[in-house]
C-alpha cells in the first residue's frame, strides 16, 4: 500500500503544479490578487506530496519491498541500513525524485522566505518554478515511474555492487543536485524578470545568496566525487576530465561567473543582462548535466536510441527550457534599462572581465564534452578527449583569470588607479617570479605550465593577503586599529579572501599532484622491495582477513625512509562473493608535503599465484586540493551568513579619466 | 483502505487550494513598496559601515546619494497600481476540483493498487521455501556427488534446472558440464549446459558455449534452442542479418505451430531493425495454430449453423477444460477469450483475459501482448 500512497501522491503532484504553472501567471496578466496568491499554497503542497512520494519510496527500500521493481534492481536484503537509504537516489528514476523533491524544496523557499518580493514577481517566479516542476514530474511518471510494482516480487534484490556502497558517493549526488537544483531558483527568477521585462531591486537582492547557496553545495558535491574516485578506485587520479565530471563542473564554472556579476547588478544596477544570461545558462547546464548522465548518453549514442521514449522526452524538455529561455532573452534583454557607468579601470571592468574569461572555459569544457558525442553521432566514430585538450585549453583561459584576479579585488568600484593598484603588487609579482624560478631550478626542464601555474598560484595568494592587509591597514596604522578593522571587516569580505585563497591552494595541489606525481607499477612478490621519492617501501606479504560481508586479502608494506621507520601500509583488495564482485581499499600515508598512495591487485593470472600487482603512488602536496576545496565552500558559507546588502562606495574622481563606457 | 487514504490525500489537496480562494485580505507587496525597503535596508547597511569605519565618511555619502538616484529611478517609472481585482474565486474552486480529478486519472493509468507492501522482513515463508529448495539442491548434489558411478545423468540434469530456476547460473552450468562426456548426454543437456553458461555471462554467447550450441546440433539437427544460441552469437558478432536467416529459416522448416515459435518471434522482431529487415508475423509461420484442423474447418463449413455453434462449443470447451490444467499458459489464456467473444459469451471472454492480464503482469511494459489484453478488455467493457 504505501509505495502506492507514493505513486498516488506523484499524480497529485503532477496536477498541483498544472494549477501551480498556470493561476498566478494569469493572475499578473488579470491583476487578480487571490490567483496570483494561490502559488505559495500549491508550493506548500508540491513540497508534502513530493516529501510523501520520496517518503514512501525511502521506506519500501528500508524495509526491502521488493514488489517495487525500482527496489528489486537497485537494492539487496542484505545492503547495510545506510546503503538502502542512499539507494534511494542511487537509480535514476530515485534520483530525479530527489531531483523533483529539491526543486520544491526551493519553491517553497521562496515562497515563504523570500519577503520583500513585490507578488507580482513572486507569482511569475514560482509559476516557472512550476513549470519546471512539472516538466520533471511528467518525465518522471511517463517514462521513468519509480513506483512500477512487478508481482510476484523476487525473492531479492539484484544489486549489491561494493563499489558503490561508500559514504562518499552516498553523499556525492544529494549535494550535486543541491547545487544543480538551488541554480533552478535563479532561473525562475531570472525568466520572471524577462517576462516582466525589467529587473527589479529585489530580484538583484535575491540572485546572489540563492547562487551562492547551490554554489557551495555543488562545491562540495563535485569535490566528494572527486575524493571518492582518489581513494576508492586505485589509481590515484583526482580529476579525470570524463565526461560525468565535466557535465558538473560546467554549472559550477557558470555559476561562479553568476554570482560574481550578481554582486555588480546588487551593488552597482548594472550588468544585468549579463546576470540574467548566466542565470539561464547555468541551470541549462545544471538541466544538460543531469539529462546527459542520467539519459545513458555517455556511455555510447546508442544507449540513447535504446530507449527512444526517454530521449526523446528529454529532448524535448531541453528544447522548451533552453530554447525557450534563451529566445526570451532575445526578445527581452534590449528592453534591460542600463545600470550605473563605469571606466575600463575599475571594479566593474574586472568582473566582466571575470565573466568574459569563466564563459569561455566553460565553452571549452562544453565543447570538450559534447564533440566526441557529435562526432560519435554522425560518423559513428569513438574518440576520447582527455587532458592534452584541457591543458592547452582550458588551463590557460583559467590562468589568465588567476592573473586577473589578483588585481580585480583591489580595484575600487566605478573608477580606479592600476598603477597605484600595481605597485602595492610589485613585491607579490616579485615574489612569485621568485616562486616560479625556484621551481624552474628545482625541476629544470620541467613542464613550463606546472612552472607558471605555481607562480600564479603564488601571486593570486600574496594579492589575496595584499588586499586584506590594505583594507585593515596592517603596519600603516598600530597593530590595535588594524586588529579592529580586521573584526569590523564585514564577512562576505572574508568570503572573498577565504575562497580566493582556497583556489591558490587547490592550485598548487592540482600542479603538485599532476606534475610531480612518481608512479611504480610492478609484479610482487613477498620481499620486493622497491623506492619511490625517497621513500623505501617492502612488500611483506598478503593475509586473508573476514570482514561482515567479505573476504580481504590485505598486503602489509612496510615503508621506511633513510633507514628509519615511517609507517605501514595496508592497502586491500575485497571480494564481496554475494555481489560477485570487488573493490580497491587503498591505502594512503598523507601529509601536507604529499601522499604515498598504495593500491594492490590480485594475480593476474592461475599460474602467477603469489605475484600480486603493486601500485605506489607518491602525489606531492594532493591534500592541497582538499584543503582548497574546503576554503573555497568555506568562503561561499561566510560571505553567505552575511546577508546584509552593501552597495559598491564608488571613490571621489581624483584626477580626469577616460570617458565611462557602458556596461552592458 | 487503501481507497480511503487516497480520498483523504485528494480531500486535503482540494481544501488547500480551495482555501486560497478565501484569501487576499492582506495588502499587496507592489514594486514600489518593495524597492523602497530594499533601499532603506541599504542605506542603514552603509550608514552602519561607515560607522565601524569600513568606508569613509565621503565614500558613504556617494554611496548613500547613488541609491537614492535608483529609488528616485524606480519612482518614476512604477505606474500607479490599479486596484488588484479579488473576484475570480469560481477559478481557484475549479482548479482545486480539477486536480483531483486529474490525478485520480493518472493514478488509474499507473497505479496497481491490487499489489500489496510485501516487506522483505514479512515473507519469512517464501524465504524459507526458498532455502528449502536450496537445502534439496544441495542435498541432491551431495548425493550425487557419493555416488560411486558419478551420480545418475536425470539427477544431474534435475540439477542444473533447478540451478537455473533458482539464478544460480554459473553452479547449473557446473552441473551441466558434469554430463557432456557422459555416452548418454542428450542434444538437450548440451544445449542447456550452453544456455547455463550465456546465462553466467549475461546473456553473452562465449565461444565455449558456442561450442555446446555446435555440439548440440551434431546430436539433433532439430534442437531449436540451440540454433536460437546460435543466431544469437551472429548477432552480437554483429551479423544481425545472419542471425535473422537462421532464425526465419528454422521456423520455415516446421509444419505446423511450435511453442518456440514465440520467442523466435520475439527475437526476429528484436533484431529486424538492425538487420534492415522487416518485422514478421506469428501467423505466418504457424498456419496452423492449435484448434481445429483444416478437415474440420471444411466439415464446419458444410454444418447448419446450430451446428457449427455447437462444433465451436466444443472445441472451446476442449480448450477450457485444458487451461483449467495448465493454469500459467498465457497465450492459451488468450486464445480462450477470443474464442468466447466470438461466441458472444462477454462474461466468460472478460474472465479469460482477467486471467491472461494476471500472468501479463510481470512480462517487459513492450510486449505485444499487453496491449492486446488490454484492448480486449477494453472492449469487452471490463
Amino acid at each position: 500500500m504505501i509505495p502506492e500512497i507514493g505513486q498516488f501522491a506523484l499524480a497529485l503532484a503532477l496536477a498541483v503544479a498544472l494549477v501551480q504553472s498556470v493561476l498566478p501567471l494569469m493572475g499578473t496578466a488579470r491583476n487578480n490578487v487571490i490567483w496570483m496568491r494561490s502559488a505559495t499554497a500549491t508550493s506548500v503542497l508540491l513540497t508534502v506530496l513530493v516529501a510523501i512520494a520520496f517518503g514512501a519510496l525511502m521506506w519500501s527500500f528500508v524495509v526491502s519491498d521488493f514488489t517495487v521493481v525500482n527496489v528489486a534492481s537497485n537494492s539487496h536484503s542484505l545492503k547495510p541500513m545506510l546503503f538502502k537509504v542512499a539507494a534511494t537516489w542511487g537509480s535514476h528514476e530515485g534520483s530525479l525524485l530527489l531531483w523533483v523533491l529539491i526543486l520544491v524544496i526551493f519553491g517553497l523557499g521562496v515562497s515563504l522566505l523570500a519577503q520583500n518580493i513585490p507578488l507580482k514577481l513572486k507569482a511569475r517566479t514560482l509559476a516557472v518554478q512550476a513549470w519546471i516542476s512539472a516538466g520533471f514530474l511528467s518525465f518522471m511518471l511517463f517514462t521513468s515511474n519509480p513506483f512500477d510494482r512487478v508481482f510476484p516480487a523476487p525473492l531479492d534484490g539484484q544489486d549489491l555492487n561494493p563499489l558503490l556502497q561508500d559514504v562518499g558517493l552516498a553523499l556525492h549526488p544529494p549535494f550535486l543536485y543541491l547545487g544543480y537544483v538551488g541554480f533552478s531558483i535563479v532561473f525562475s527568477f531570472a525568466v520572471a524578470a524577462l517576462i516582466e521585462g525589467r529587473v527589479d531591486p529585489a530580484w538583484a537582492r535575491w540572485v546572489r545568496p540563492w547562487t551562492l547557496a547551490a554554489w557551495v553545495f555543488l562545491t562540495l558535491g563535485i569535490v566528494l566525487g572527486s575524493w571518492w574516485a582518489y581513494y576508492e578506485l586505485g589509481w590515484g587520479g583526482w580529476w579525470f576530465w570524463d565526461p560525468v565530471e565535466n557535465v558538473s563542473f560546467m554549472p559550477w564554472l557558470a555559476g561562479t561567473a553568476l554570482f560574481h556579476s550578481a554582486i555588480v547588478t546588487e551593488k552597482r544596477d548594472s550588468f544585468k543582462s549579463w546576470t540574467i544570461l548566466l542565470a539561464v545558462l547555468t541551470f541549462s547546464l545544471s538541466l544538460l548535466g543531469t539529462f546527459v548522465v542520467r539519459s545513458g548518453l555517455l556511455t555510447s549514442v546508442h544507449a540513447f536510441s535504446v530507449d527512444p521514449e526517454r530521449g526523446i522526452y528529454i529532448l524535448a524538455l531541453l528544447a522548451i527550457a533552453i530554447g525557450g529561455s534563451l529566445t526570451l532573452f532575445a526578445v527581452r534583454a534590449p528592453q534591460m534599462e542600463g545600470g550605473g557607468l563605469f571606466a575600463p579601470i575599475s571594479r566593474e571592468a574586472g568582473l566582466l572581465i571575470n565573466n568574459l574569461l569563466l564563459a569561455t572555459a566553460t565553452a571549452t569544457v562544453l565543447f570538450g564534452t559534447l564533440y566526441p558525442l557529435l562526432l560519435e553521432a554522425v560518423t559513428g566514430e569513438k574518440i576520447s578527449v582527455g587532458p592534452p585538450y584541457y591543458n592547452v585549453s582550458f588551463v590557460p583561459i583559467m590562468l589568465v583569470l588567476v592573473l586577473v584576479m589578483g588585481v580585480g579585488p583591489l580595484l575600487s568600484w566605478k573608477r580606479a588607479d592600476l598603477r597605484g593598484v600595481l605597485a602595492r603588487l610589485k613585491w607579490v609579482a616579485g615574489l612569485s617570479l621568485l616562486a616560479a624560478l625556484a621551481v624552474w631550478y628545482l625541476d629544470t626542464g620541467g613542464p613550463v605550465l606546472a612552472v607558471l601555474s605555481i607562480g600564479l598560484a603564488v601571486w593570486l595568494l600574496g594579492a589575496v593577503l595584499t588586499e586584506w592587509a590594505g583594507r585593515i591597514r596592517l603596519g600603516e596604522v598600530p597593530l590595535a586599529e588594524s586588529m579592529r578593522r580586521a573584526r569590523n571587516l564585514p564577512r562576505a569580505h572574508y568570503g572573498m579572501v577565504v575562497a580566493h585563497a582556497g583556489l591558490a591552494v587547490c592550485m598548487i595541489g592540482f600542479v603538485g599532484s599532476s606534475a610531480w606525481k612518481s608512479e611504480v607499477v610492478l609484479f610482487a612478490e613477498p620481499g620486493t622491495e622497491l623506492e619511490i621519492a625517497g621513500f623505501d617501501v617492502r612488500f611483506e606479504g598478503v593475509e586473508d582477513l573476514r570482514g561482515p560481508n567479505y573476504l580481504s586479502r590485505m598486503g602489509t608494506l612496510t615503508v621506511t625512509r633513510n633507514g628509519s621507520y615511517v609507517t605501514t601500509l595496508r592497502p586491500e583488495r575485497r571480494a564481496y562473493p554475494a555481489a560477485g564482485s570487488s573493490t580497491t581499499e587503498s591505502a594512503i600515508r598523507t601529509t601536507l608535503a604529499g601522499d604515498l598512495y598504495a593500491s594492490i591487485q590480485e594475480p593476474a593470472s592461475e599460474d602467477e599465484q603469489g605475484r600480486w600487482t603493486l601500485r605506489i603512488l607518491y602525489e606531492p602536496l594532493v591534500v592541497w586540493i582538499w584543503i582548497g576545496s574546503g576554503l573555497l565552500a568555506l568562503g561561499g558559507v561566510l560571505s553567505l551568513s552575511d546577508r546584509r546588502l552593501r552597495v559598491g562606495a564608488p571613490r571621489k574622481r581624483a584626477q580626469p579619466v577616460p570617458a565611462p563606457v557602458v556596461a552592458e | 483502505m487503501i481507497w480511503i487514504v487516497f480520498f483523504l490525500m485528494a480531500a486535503a489537496t482540494f481544501l488547500v487550494i480551495a482555501f486560497t480562494a478565501t484569501g487576499g485580505g492582506r495588502a499587496v507587496l507592489s514594486r514600489r513598496d518593495s524597492a523602497s525597503a530594499i533601499f532603506a535596508d541599504q542605506i542603514r547597511e552603509v550608514e552602519r559601515d561607515q560607522e565601524r569605519g569600513v568606508i569613509t565618511a565621503e565614500e558613504g555619502r556617494a554611496a548613500k546619494a547613488e541609491i537614492e538616484r535608483r529609488l528616485q529611478a524606480i519612482e518614476r517609472q512604477a505606474e500607479a497600481d490599479p486596484a488588484a481585482r479579488r473576484s475570480g474565486r469560481a477559478l481557484v474552486l475549479a482548479a482545486a476540483l480539477a486536480v483531483p480529478a486529474v490525478a485520480a486519472g493518472l493514478y488509474w493509468q499507473l497505479g496497481s493498487p491490487d499489489i500489496p507492501s510485501q516487506p522483505f522482513a514479512e515473507r519469512a515463508g517464501e524465504q524459507a521455501e526458498a532455502r528449502e529448495i536450496a537445502d534439496l539442491a544441495e542435498r541432491l548434489k551431495l548425493r550425487l556427488l557419493s555416488e560411486p558411478d558419478g551420480g545418475k545423468t536425470e539427477g544431474w540434469a534435475l540439477l542444473g534446472q533447478t540451478y537455473m530456476r533458482m539464478g544460480r547460473y554459473e553452479d547449473a552450468a557446473e552441473a551441466f558440464a558434469r554430463l557432456q562426456e557422459r555416452p548418454d548426454v542428450t542434444s538437450a543437456l548440451v544445449s542447456q549446459y550452453g544456455e547455463a553458461l550465456v546465462y553466467a555471462e549475461d546473456g553473452i554467447v562465449t565461444p565455449k558455449a558456442g561450442r555446446a550450441f555446435d555440439r548440440a546440433l551434431e546430436l539433433d539437427p532439430a534442437n531449436p534452442a540451440a540454433t536460437f544460441y546460435q543466431a544469437m552469437a551472429m548477432e552480437q558478432a554483429g551479423a544481425p542479418d545472419a542471425a535473422y536467416d537462421l532464425l526465419t529459416a528454422r521456423m520455415d522448416a516446421e509444419e505446423e505451430f511450435r511453442p518456440w515459435m514465440e520467442s523466435f518471434a520475439a527475437q526476429l522482431n528484436r533484431i529486424a531493425p538492425a538487420a534492415g529487415r522487416p518485422r514478421v508475423d506469428l501467423a505466418e509461420f504457424a498456419p496452423a495454430m492449435p484448434g481445429p484442423t483444416a478437415d474440420q474447418v471444411a466439415a464446419a463449413e458444410e454444418m447448419s449453423d446450430e451446428d457449427r455453434q455447437a462444433f465451436i462449443r466444443s472445441m472451446v470447451e476442449r480448450l477450457a477444460t485444458r487451461m483449467q490444467e495448465t493454469p500459467g499458459d498465457l497465450d492459451g489464456w488468450m486464445r480462450l477469450g477470443n474464442a468466447y467473444s466470438v461466441l458472444g459469451e462477454t462474461e466468460n471472454a472478460r474472465d479469460a483475459f482477467g486471467r491472461a492480464q494476471k500472468l501479463a503482469e510481470t512480462l517487459p511494459q513492450t510486449d505485444p501482448r499487453k496491449a492486446t489484453i488490454d484492448r480486449a478488455l477494453s472492449e469487452l467493457g471490463g
